[in-house]
């Protein structure tokens, strides 16, 4: 009946305990937004189709089978059916349900023309367990009502019942049974609550029962029955049952599970001729004690476990589960029938680790009602005497730890919190009459009121709750929409936001799809991308409890998600690959009571073709000058002009990979993955990345930006073809010139050539330097002389000398 | 004149024919081949005029006269289009002969769907002074659940399956721990939202996957109340999803606001009828709301009387799932861009006037 959140109920059930006029759908809709919210109802026994009225028109006996009669059914069609019926209750003039061919019965049966020795059938007289609607198997269904022969009758066939599945909050365990949602819907429609009827015990049983700590167990109650006869239960509560979804068992344990369903109380019959010398003990279990559980599994227990024991031994496991040898069996003549309150978090932790989890111990771990233990006792009683299934002793026993647990709780409510909170104007009249119809008694108090909450609901401690109640009962669609909010806050941009967001769209603009990949890694991966021991990627946070190895670690680079993203698409034949993720990366740090660093990263991939196939021009792949002029641009775009220094090639295979740094920072690396990784996330083609530390790079700040003049005057332009051994760098040329000229404007690198009639280890660079003064328009002779001193600083520092024609 | 003259001297038709054909001229060759067809030695004026002669003798003079104007016209209008097409740079022609062949582009990009509608949704609320806030993902057992007033070893921490870290230390099941982090470190009165990518530890299905992103807003002041949430969160599904939608407020449970609320909005496939989108009831769960529990307030340092506030978080795969139809979350993490590529057109999640 429980498990996942919900509680299922029977409507018939509920009526028993407050009157429910209401269509199955109203009372759907009116739960829902009263705070229960009914997932699903449905009929009992969803009605068949092709059940019809029959009358039976003569019955003789079969001529080759005693048990079987032929029958001659009218149907309302010209033909009359003949049909053979095993069932005693068929005779001449019988209404019945009658199955035609074709109709598939619940079982799966389909109902067919045929022959049985030697005679024919041309139909079926069905019986309730046939039709799904009823547990009687041995006659057919007599129909008290008359129809026209042939008319379908699957309406009236169908049970009046519905079952509601209701979802339960954590906090609600008072819902979790008949009388809980019966006290709802009288709360919702004002309507009376009609309590079930009990028995009286009196206290004083002369019983052994022993409780260790009470705040194991805060209360023990008992009840006990004597000349017990087990028997199956009577007809109208196994109905209730089975409609619940429980499965009856015998008189005892029936009644034990319907006061459960009832009430939300728990019970537990032991059989008192098991329990050695008589007694009962709560107490932790022993390391070494062990039990068989009615579920047939050998459990070894220790300190954790709360226990039922006898003088000797464990016989259930408090609030779980009980002890296979002290079950109630058809021998058992007397019985001990316990109602209890267990500690929460000991029910749950024992559930927990035994692995098991059942009506009682989800219950108990959502704190039921202290105060109901004897009254459900009680109530079983009542029921036991009733369906003679045993003789209810007078006395019970009780030990209760607290003697206030079971007081009713009293919290103030103040009227101006109410309204401040619900944003209503309500009087403390008003308030204490939505909750009186919660059963919550409270008297006015000054201007607040003072609340008594009974024991059921132990979710309510607070003003706060109180306040919920009343919100709940008053209606959330009766709070006012014309108060309108009083908001004067403005909205701030956030600088790191707004960054990423510009970079994203700055990236979609420049071809870039956008993918989000899985924070999880496989811890396979840093060994797959080739990184040393001593990379950082390589030091990943393990999940305790991950869904798969595959997902068992938090990322600490995207590359290796993106580059199965990259797979999936070229599977999907997709000839060219562009994409960009700004996600996080886990760091493990000795930040913030352990918490790793979380790095913002944008990380981009290139490969395959560098553009959709086309005429204009050959096909290429991407280059490494692909990749880099996109990371310069967007740095350009982020307002960095600092310098950046590229560190060589990176360590191992990993040689065409540069760490780009900014005043020697790590702000990205970026390169070619070595084909052996590539290949591992099969790719036979060159993979060219970049990744990019955002969160370090220096913030443009939009308040330092200023207008600069546009200079008036013309530039002037130079072109300087220069020769370099091998070891001199494009960069390390650049920074000469930059540092040296000090009118330069721009410059242009628009030819490269190595080797060849050069000569083995030499290179010419091409540049075209533009000059220009905010001064004025600049003569030859200061240009030359830039000039001059360029070429003098390159051949000093780099032995770069200008290219004789 | 005849029917057979008037077909022969068709003037006005082999003006407009020349006239067409040398304006269309791209090229001086093109141009010459023109001349040629047209005023060339033989062509078709040539043809004209010798027709003239089938002419009655009053005629021949005004016609010839007529056709001698036109021939110099046309010579005057090939000389004028010769020096445009000559003086043009000396260009070649640009079109390849073809201007119908496709232009030189390069890959499109897009943002990923969650993405753009998480911006859309930000948008909404930047405009009704929300601002933005961020934690962690890796969280701290306190401010995901303890300080949410989730107590520990408490069966409301079963509704939300959690990856751990370590005991202490766990992926974070939703944004709220951000409102305790925001809350100690700021005073009232505040108003942020908060996305972020969420945990839960569930097996993946189409319609559940173990990360996902989420929304969280959050508005603590002196007097805010339960009216001022519904203004809000009906504000934002009227912007977002059209101000036909209804909402409705139903009371729910959340440990760490109280009191609580689900928000449904009426389905905007059927229109409340009932379909398969709404699981036929004609509403949608669209997202968690409430009061911000006192408890909360306790943990984050505020005096608890002192303000009252309130919450609401949304899942945006969800949104997104609900707007354009996709039936299975996972989808999302996928990334082939065959789906990702289906939203990169101009698209606007929310509602255009
Ligand atoms: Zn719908």
């Amino acid at each position: 009946m429980v498990g996942g959140g919900g509680v299922k109920v029977s409507l018939e059930w509920l009526k028993r305990y407050v009157d429910i006029k209401e269509a199955p759908e109203v009372l759907a809709r009116d739960l829902t937004m009263f705070g229960l919210n009914v997932e699903e109802f449905h009929s009992l026994f969803p009605p068949l189709k092709g059940i019809v009225y029959g009358k039976v028109l003569d019955v003789r006996k079969h001529p080759k089978a005693d048990r079987l009669s032929l029958c001659r059914v009218d149907v309302g069609g010209e033909k009359i059916l003949d049909i053979i019926c095993g069932a005693q209750n068929v005779r001449e003039g019988l209404g019945v349900p009658v199955a035609l061919h074709g109709t598939v019965l619940p079982g799966g049966m389909k109902i067919k023309r045929t022959r049985i020795r030697g005679e024919v059938s041309e139909g079926m007289i069905c019986s309730e367990i046939e039709l799904g609607i009823g547990r009687d198997a041995e006659g057919i269904i007599e129909l008290d009502f008359e129809e026209k022969p042939g008319a379908g009758i699957e309406e009236r066939l169908g049970s009046s019942d519905y079952i509601f599945d209701i979802e339960v909050t954590p906090n609600r365990p008072d819902q979790l049974c008949h009388v809980g949602v019966a006290r709802e819907i009288a709360a919702l429609y004002r309507r009376p609550l009609r309590m079930p009827e009990c028995m009286t015990l009196e206290t004083g049983a002369e019983y052994r029962l022993v409780i260790e700590n009470g705040n194991d167990c805060p209360r023990y109650s008992a009840a006990f029955i004597d000349d017990v006869a087990t028997g199956p239960s009577p007809g109208w509560m196994q109905d209730l049952l089975l409609a619940a979804g429980m499965k009856p068992i015998n008189n005892i344990v029936d009644v034990t599970n319907f006061v459960l369903l009832e009430l939300g109380q728990p019970l537990h019959a032991f059989d008192r001729d098991r329990l050695a010398k008589d007694m009962i003990v709560v107490r932790r279990a022993k390391n070494g004690d062990a039990l068989v559980t009615l579920d047939d599994i050998e459990r070894e227990l220790d300190g954790r476990d709360l226990v039922i024991a006898d003088a000797d031994k464990p016989v259930g496991l408090a609030g779980v589960i009980g002890g296979r040898d002290s079950e109630v069996t058809d021998s058992t003549r007397r019985i001990l029938l316990e109602s209890a309150m267990f500690n929460p978090r000991l029910v749950r932790q024992t559930r927990q680790h035994m692995k098991i989890e059942t009506e009682a111990s989800y219950r108990f771990e959502r704190e039921g009602d202290i105060g109901i233990t004897v009254a459900a006792l009680e109530r079983a009683c009542l029921l036991i005497k009733e369906i003679g299934a045993g003789c209810p002793a007078l006395f019970h026993a009780d030990i209760l730890a607290d003697p206030a647990l079971v007081g009713k709780r009293k919290i103030t409510m103040r009227t101006r919190q109410v309204n401040r909170v619900m944003g209503t104007h309500l009087s403390a009249r008003e308030t204490v009459s939505l909750l009186e119809r919660l059963e919550i008694k409270s008297e006015i108090s000054g201007r607040d009121v003072i609340a008594s909450v009974p024991s059921f609901r132990r979710d309510i401690k607070a003003e706060i709750d109180l306040i919920e109640e009343a919100a709940r009962v008053y209606g959330y669609e009766n709070i006012g929409r014309e108060d309108q909010s009083g908001c004067n806050i403005f909205s701030h941009i956030s600088g790191d936001d707004k960054r990423i967001e510009t970079v994203c769209n700055y990236l979609v603009s420049r071809g870039f799809a956008e993918v989000i990949t899985s924070t999880f890694m496989d811890p396979g991966d840093p060994v797959r991308m080739g990184w040393l021991e001593r990379d950082p990627r390589c030091n990943a946070i393990r999940i305790e409890n991950p869904l798969t190895e595959a997902q068992s670690v938090l990322r600490t680079s995207l590359l290796p998600g993106m580059l199965n993203v990259a797979r999936r698409n070229s599977l999907s034949e997709r000839e060219g690959i562009k994409i960009f993720e700004m996600g996080k990366v886990f760091i493990p740090a000795a930040g913030e009571a352990g918490l790793p660093n979380e790095e913002m990263h944008i990380t981009a991939i290139f490969t395959r073709s560098v553009r959709p196939l086309n005429w204009f021009g050959k096909q290429r792949s991407f280059d490494y000058f692909d990749m880099k002029g996109e990371l310069e641009a967007l740095l350009g775009r982020l307002g960095i002009s600092q310098e950046i220094v590229l560190a060589g090639g990176g360590e191992g295979t990993h040689q065409f990979v540069c760490n780009w740094l900014l005043d020697s920072k790590l702000i990205a690396e970026a390169g070619v993955l070595p084909s052996s990784v590539a290949r591992i996330y099969d790719s036979e083609h060159q993979v060219f990345y970049f990744d990019l530390w955002i969160d370090d790079l220096p913030r443009a700040g939009r308040d330092r930006k200023r207008y600069r003049q546009i200079i008036p005057y013309p530039a002037v332009k130079r072109d300087l073809c220069v020769i370099a051994a091998d070891r001199v760098m494009f960069a390390d040329i650049r920074n000469v010139v930059k540092r040296e000229a000090k009118l330069l404007e721009k410059i242009w690198l628009f030819d490269y050539y190595r080797g060849g009639h050069l000569g083995e280890g030499k290179r010419s660079y091409t540049f075209r330097l533009s000059f220009r003064s905010s001064k004025g328009t600049l003569d030859d002779s200061t240009v030359d002389r830039e000039i001059g001193r360029i070429l003098t600083a390159l051949q000093r520092e780099l032995e770069v000398v200008l290219r004789e024609e | 004149m005849n029917d057979d003259d008037a077909s022969r001297l068709d003037i006005e038709g082999f003006e407009e024919r020349s006239v067409k054909a040398i304006m269309e001229a791209r090229t001086p060759e093109m141009l010459e081949e023109q001349r040629i067809r047209f005023l060339g030695r033989k062509g078709e004026i040539t043809e004209v005029l010798r027709s003239i002669v089938r002419l009655s003798k009053d005629e021949r003079p005004v016609v010839g006269g007529r056709l001698n104007e036109l021939k110099q016209r046309l010579n005057a209008l090939i000389e004028e289009r010769k020096a445009l097409l000559e003086t043009s740079d000396g260009d070649e022609e640009p079109f390849c002969g073809d201007p119908t062949l496709p232009g030189r582009r390069g890959w499109e990009g897009g943002r990923h769907v969650l993405h753009r509608v998480l911006a859309d949704i930000k948008e909404i609320f930047f405009g009704m002074g929300y601002s933005l806030a961020t934690g962690p993902d890796v969280e701290l057992d306190y401010y995901n659940f303890e300080a949410l007033n989730f107590p520990p070893d408490h069966p409301s921490r079963d509704t939300q399956d959690t990856f751990y870290i370590n005991r202490d230390i766990l992926l974070r099941t939703q944004t709220s721990p951000v409102q305790v982090r925001y809350m100690e470190r700021h005073t009232p009165p505040l108003r942020i939202i908060v996305p972020g990518r969420v945990y839960r530890n569930e097996t993946p299905d189409p319609s559940h996957a173990a990360e996902f992103l989420q929304m969280e807003g959050l508005y603590i002041d002196t007097d805010v109340s339960l009216a001022d949430l519904k203004n809000d969160v009906t504000f934002f599904i009227h912007s977002f999803f059209g101000s036909d939608a209804k909402v409705r407020f139903r009371p729910h449970f959340f440990p760490f606001t109280e009191p609580s609320a689900e928000v449904d909005m009426s389905c905007f496939a059927c229109k409340g009828e009932g379909c398969s989108i709404c699981q036929k009831t004609g509403w949608i769960e669209i997202m968690g709301s409430g009061m911000v529990h006192p408890h909360v307030f306790r943990y984050a340092g505020y005096e608890t009387d002192r303000y009252t506030g309130f919450a609401f978080g949304m899942g945006i795969d969800r949104i997104a799932m609900l707007k354009y139809g996709i039936g299975d979350i996972r989808r999302f993490l996928a990334n082939d861009l065959r789906f990702n590529s289906q939203f990169w057109t101009e698209i606007w999640s929310g509602v255009v006037e």
